[in-house]
């Protein structure tokens, strides 16, 4: 094919799902898609491999494939022009929970089917135990909400009124859900039109040759990739110590084999599937794979299923990473994703060591539910107290970000809209001190969040982060600090909260310390001044300056003493920091910017050049 | 201020990177175009070196041409090349306690999630100079906790051991109750009175303590290098008789010196944002209200709207991954311009930008060192720009250096002839220009069809034509000065301040009271504004908006609120608007007004510009004829190359052609038709 036409149709493909997802923003009902971007729009080809995808929150990234071969298996040749398809289910439709609703349609060229322009989203409400698509409480899919195999759920381009009414009747938000659907019906239909009039201007013998000349392209840029590891077997293991019901030691260990072109995990020696709703299905497994190889490697890389043919997945059916139904599986796009996520980031990490990825730390930020004093039903999610990100080579960790499973894709409110909004005070949002790991680049602190909640409300816990560190160390680095959660009623008892579970309560101060992310490498061999910069801005205690970084500074922190931190650091038995390395240390304090940082040597271009 | 023409002239000054630009509009109509070199160590200078290059131009001394001046106008990046550069002040940010890190936090906005190893920017404040004074007023603006002037002492004490020259104030809440503000730059006044001080209340009096705390230490950044550069400035030109200097804000109009010292963050955009002030001028010529402006520069491509005479406007200026909550023209800008570079990917797929050439190099045909092929080089290789000296001499086109490029690194790894290859890199580029066209006219409900594409800055031309016929716009137009398009825009322009408060309230008759007085006090203050620059009560106009929204939602639609008018037909207005950009209403939703806006303007003259002057009468003839590619149907052509300086009003000409103007070159398409209007522009009329 005409390398032109290739590139102009893969960046023309990547521009259509972009304008998929703006109908789908401009369209959908619930804040859902405006605020987290909680959804995905992608195109397969006609054998249901996902070709494209530039738009969609990353823990979709490369499950879209298992719904579409989930249709193909089920309606075989009965797929005609007109039709629209929509599913949900995990054990029978290729899909990763229940609350993820996928609606595709065909497109046809000639009378011959091309591909298929498709959505996935979050929906508000699908059914089940609790409002709002996560019961923690499930221990069987059917506690979750509205199965849905994959069915036709319009024809002739029609809405089919029985089925929709079958839908509507499983769901306490109608109004909500019917125009979300209707969003994504609406975008798959912008996806339909434009992919079909680029078929047509592309002609037949050319447009057959599209999809597999894109794939076959992602999959060289994949294999060239790869072709930079260094071969061999790496293991990579994150552990989860609670299984929704009780203390557990659940392990998601995963082995690595980094061949010529190809990348074989190898999660065989994973625990078995749990009684609580983290289990996750082979979909959302192999998403969670890809976010991690696709992040470790190059973010430019096309992420679709040509890139995905150099890579490998073993996961027997019955552990958590394959779950067998009716095991639930709610939770699944954070846990067990945000394990997998990071089992696999050490097991890369040993194929090239300075793309290692430090782990981010894990959530425990509760929901609350109640009632306005003017009696109005409210949802707070106490995003303000996110979890930090893991350091990389190219930078510290970020402070307070999100969580791994979206790459922190949610916009935070601000202090001023929450409290407008909500019966709450916000008493405080700043960085933690000495929470991020300690690191060559530091991990990110997490931040204290402190809440006062002015009315009764139904408060859901779901803690995966304070009992032992959850944003690990790499290369050297050290984890970061370990989250708390504190509620106080009003007279200042202090309460007992659950791991997981919802409790009732009156108003109550609740206080977050979170997660902090892993380092990137040895503390001691961090950058003085970045050291004494961290102390001067709290976020690094001079006492761990001392004995973590190594670093003396002189009294009034203006400056490192730097004869006497490389003494410091001399007396460690493998220190790696050289005199040549010091040198150059002192030479970037010299920098004349009173902003200055040696990471941001990347100058900006002017605003626009005559 | 004196805005009548008494046979006077108008005069832009737009200081880009590379070049000052100068465009003179004399008493007659007739327009005026210089290029000079900008001199960014001392950027006056530059402004001076070229309105004396002008007024060469025009056989007048610089005197001589100030004191006979009606208007003059000034667009400069000096606050952007400030914040880009990162040569601002030390600033301290005064916050509330337990609030320190707002700014560093940015709500965790992410470009591109998947770009994880990208760090943010540094904060323009580095944590240990934000600090907390001890206060809270609560979403009501009641002081739930009193200000410890103590606590302020304390921080500016602190601020003070750290050199901080400049200080932002920003509290929670202050958009509602400033009092706490007002009071910390009392005491910064009282002991530290050598201080700038910005408030986030006078600012920017929005809710969202982010956007305003990040707008504010921006401010407090720029204003000790802007300020005094415009005094300056304005000092040294009053001396050589000029009455009065205006400066262009981000939001397209103007305003004095004195006004913008107060919030120079509005400048931002100064210098682009004069654009629109073009685009309004050639509604008239272009015969249409919808315009869409693609203004190809060195590795960007910008791209503007009018829709329906209004130019699209934003309140939240995204510059470098900062957030600038000021009401500016929105500009959506990609990277593909003449400079952008043309590679390989080690999958063997063909890539244009985002990588720049820059101007030094440059791209390869320049004949500066610059290896790597680029769209200018793809262009002169398909012989649309003509080889050799331009501009006087200042770059050089080397076509063989531009196939050399070309033929190593993408023709030969693709497999392809040169010229094949060149015409996959302007492809590829046009494509992303068509994807920034329809970013901004699909993703806001407009089809493309019904707007007409102008093509500016030194590029714009070459690709105009291509692209609306993909955008299936209707026509092209081409302004004769298309590389000067701000300058010239800035000669057709009006004072605006746009004074902005927010007072989350739910939006009901009982609340009527409160909105109508809010909305008089700030007509009040624009007002005032316009009476010191002169405007007599004729030439003001004012215009209201209410920010609205379904209660729960986090964005807002700006509605248009006459005087007296019910609220029942506010609320009927915002939601045919709802329904127009989301597609539904709420038939339960209850209304919420966020924000109210009065923009207040001081009507300054029209510009009546007129064609000039032509170097020759007999411009019937091209005065060559050159084999250029046209397109893939007609492949390579021997077509008509024409002076534009030759060019009549009325005539037309068939395309494949070329035009050369000074500042830009044009490709008219097989099919299509030129046709020179009487304001000496140019309409390509599409096939």
């Amino acid at each position: 094919m005409d390398p032109v036409l290739l590139a102009l149709t893969q960046k023309q493909l990547d521009h259509i799902t972009r304008q998929m997802g703006w109908v789908m923003m401009k369209t959908a009902r619930s804040p859902i898609f405006s605020q987290s971007h909680d959804f995905s729009c992608f195109i397969g080809d006609a054998d249901g491999a996902v070709v494209a995808q530039a738009d969609g929150i990353p823990i979709h990234t490369g499950s879209g494939g298992f719904a579409l071969r989930a249709l193909k298996h089920a309606f075989g040749g009965d797929i005609a022009e007109g039709d629209v398809f929509l599913s949900n289910d995990p054990y029978l439709a290729g899909n990763n929970h229940l609350a993820d609703w996928t609606v595709m349609r065909p497109v046809f060229v000639e009378g011959v089917l091309f591909g298929f322009s498709c959505n996935r989203a979050h929906q508000s409400d699908v059914g089940g135990g609790v409002a709002g698509t996560y019961n923690a409480a499930a221990r069987e899919i059917f506690h979750e909400g509205v199965r849905i195999p994959p069915l036709r759920i319009a024809q002739t381009d029609v809405v089919r009124e029985d089925i929709l009414q079958l839908l509507l009747a499983n769901t306490r938000c109608p109004d909500l859900l019917v125009g979300d659907l209707h969003a994504m019906l609406g975008s798959t239909r912008i996806g339909a039109e434009r992919l079909a009039s680029l078929a047509r201007d592309l002609g037949s013998k050319q447009a057959q040759r599209l999809f597999p000349n894109l794939l076959d392209y992602a999959e060289r840029r994949m294999q060239a990739e790869i072709e930079q590891l260094r071969p061999g077997r790496y293991c990579g293991v994150d552990v989860s110590d609670h299984d929704c019901f009780a203390e557990a030691n659940i392990r998601i260990e995963v082995s690595l084999t980094v061949e010529r072109e190809r990348l074989v995990f190898d999660f065989s020696g994973c625990s078995p599937q749990i009684a609580g709703f983290k289990n996750s299905p082979l979909a959302n497994t192999s998403s969670a794979v890809y976010l991690a190889v696709a992040t470790f490697l190059d973010q430019s890389l096309p992420r679709n299923e040509g890139a995905y043919r150099a890579i490998q997945i073993i996961a027997p059916e019955g552990t958590i990473v394959n779950a067998k139904s009716p095991a639930p599986v709610g939770f699944t796009t954070t846990h067990p994703a945000h394990e997998i996520i990071t089992a696999c980031w050490q097991a890369l990490s040993g194929a090239a060591p300075d793309r290692s990825c430090a782990g981010w730390g894990k959530s425990l930020h509760p929901v609350s539910a109640g009632s306005t004093r003017q009696g109005n039903v409210f949802v707070l999610y106490h995003w303000l107290g996110y979890p930090a990100a893991g350091a990389v080579a190219e930078r510290d960790g970020f402070n307070v970000l999100g969580t791994v499973n979206t790459l922190g894709g949610l916009v935070l409110p601000n202090v001023e809209d929450l409290e407008l909004a909500y019966p709450v005070e916000i008493r405080r949002q700043e960085f933690r001190t000495d929470g991020g790991g300690p690191g060559r680049m530091r991990g990110g602190t997490g931040i204290h969040y402190e809440a006062r909640q002015l009315v009764p409300t139904e408060t859901t816990f779901r803690d995966e982060a304070s009992r032992r560190p959850s944003g690990s160390g790499v290369m050297g680095g050290q984890a970061g600090a370990i989250a708390s959660i504190r509620c106080r009623a009003a007279d200042g008892t202090l309460l007992q909260t659950p791991a997981y579970g919802t409790l009732r309560c009156g108003p109550m101060d609740i206080s977050i310390e979170s997660a902090g992310g892993g380092g990137w490498g040895d503390p001691g061999e961090r950058n003085p001044e970045a050291v004494r910069r961290d102390v001067l801005d709290e976020l690094v205690s001079l006492d761990a300056a001392r004995t973590i970084y190594q670093v003396v500074l002189s009294s009034d922190m203006s400056n490192v003493d730097y004869q006497a931190t490389h003494r410091e650091r001399s007396k460690r038995r493998f220190t790696t920091t050289t005199l040549e390395e010091i040198a150059q240390w002192e030479l970037s304090r010299q920098e004349p910017t009173p902003a200055n940082d040696e990471r941001s040597s990347r100058r900006p271009s002017p605003f626009r050049s005559h | 201020m004196n805005s009548e023409l008494r046979g006077g002239f108008r005069v832009g000054v737009d200081i880009g990177g590379t070049f000052t630009d100068v465009s003179i509009v004399d008493g007659v109509g007739h327009v005026h175009a210089t290029k000079s070199p900008s001199m960014p160590a001392d950027p006056a200078k530059g402004v001076v070196a070229a309105l004396e290059r002008a007024a060469l131009e025009l056989g007048l001394t610089l005197p001589l041409l100030l004191s006979r001046t009606d208007l003059f106008v000034h667009g400069s990046t000096i606050a952007t090349n400030t914040l880009l550069e990162r040569t601002g002040a030390v600033v301290g940010l005064l916050g509330t306690e337990g609030f320190r890190d707002t700014i560093e936090i940015r709500r965790g906005w992410r470009d591109n999630p998947w770009d994880h190893r990208a760090p943010w920017p540094d904060p323009i404040v580095p944590r240990h100079r934000r600090l907390s004074v001890v206060e809270r007023m609560d979403a009501e603006g009641n002081a739930v906790i009193p200000l410890d002037p103590a606590s302020v002492r304390r921080a500016l004490d602190r601020m003070l051991s750290f050199g901080v020259e400049s200080v932002a104030i920003c509290l929670l809440h202050s958009y509602r109750n400033s009092d706490h503000e007002q009071r910390c730059r009392d005491i910064i006044a009282a002991h530290a009175p050598e201080l700038w001080v910005t408030l986030s209340s006078e600012l920017a009096p929005v809710v969202g303590e982010y956007e305003r705390a990040s707008t504010s230490v921006i401010n407090a950044y720029v204003a000790p290098r802007v300020v005094p550069y415009l005094n300056g400035l304005e000092r040294e030109l009053r001396a050589m008789g000029l009455r009065a200097l205006l400066v262009v804000q981000s939001n397209g109009g103007v305003v004095s010196v004195a006004q913008i010292a107060r919030h120079p963050v509005s400048m931002l955009l100064s210098g682009p944002a004069a654009a629109a002030g073009a685009l309004t001028h050639f509604q008239t010529e272009a015969g249409t209200d919808h315009l869409i402006s693609l203004e190809v520069g060195g590795t960007s491509c910008d791209v503007m709207m009018v829709n329906a005479g209004e130019i699209g406007m934003t309140d939240l200026l995204d510059i470098e991954r900062l957030r600038v909550a000021v009401p500016s023209v929105e500009i959506t800008t990609v990277s593909a311009g003449g400079g952008s570079i043309a590679s390989v990917d080690e999958g063997g797929l063909l890539c244009v930008g985002p990588r720049g050439a820059g101007s030094n190099p440059g791209p390869a045909c320049y004949e500066r060192g610059g290896m790597q092929p680029t769209v200018t080089d793809a262009q002169l290789l398909l012989g649309r720009l003509r080889p050799g000296a331009q501009g006087g001499g200042a770059i050089i086109l080397n076509r063989w250096l531009a196939e050399e490029a070309i033929r190593t690194q993408i023709a030969e790894p693709l497999g392809l002839q040169p010229f094949e290859a060149a015409v996959g890199i302007i492809r590829l580029a046009e494509q992303t220009m068509l994807h920034a066209v329809e970013n901004v006219s699909i993703e806001k409900g407009l089809d493309p069809h019904r707007f007409t594409l102008v093509a500016g800055g030194g590029a714009g031309a070459l690709h105009a034509s291509s692209i609306a016929r993909l955008a299936r716009c209707q026509n092209v137009f081409v302004p004769r000065l298309a590389g000067v398009l701000c300058a010239f825009g800035m000669c057709n322009t009006d004072l605006r301040c746009d004074l902005q408060r927010s007072i989350p309230i739910a939006l009901e008759q009982q609340h009527r009271g409160i909105l109508d007085r809010l909305t008089a006090t700030l007509i009040g203050q624009a007002t005032a504004l316009l009476e010191t620059e002169g405007f007599p009560p004729e030439r003001r106009r004012f215009l209201t908006q209410w920010y609205l929204r379904y209660f729960g939602q986090q964005s807002s639609i700006p509605i248009t609120v006459r005087d007296d008018e019910p609220i029942a037909a506010i609320i009927e207005r915002f939601e045919a608007e709802h329904r127009r950009m989301f597609g539904h209403t709420q038939p339960d939703g209850r209304h919420q007004v966020v924000s109210v806006k009065v923009s207040g303007f001081g009507l300054l003259s029209r510009l009546h510009a007129q064609a000039s002057n032509y170097t020759s009468s007999r411009g019937i003839d091209p005065c060559e004829r050159r084999e250029i590619w046209v397109d893939a149907e007609h492949d390579w052509k021997e077509v008509p190359v024409f002076k534009g300086s030759a060019l009549a009003p009325h005539r037309l000409v068939d395309g494949p052609a070329i035009v050369e103007e000074s500042t830009t070159t044009i490709l008219v398409g097989a099919g299509d038709r030129l046709r020179v209007t009487s304001g000496g522009n140019y309409i390509i009329e599409l096939q």
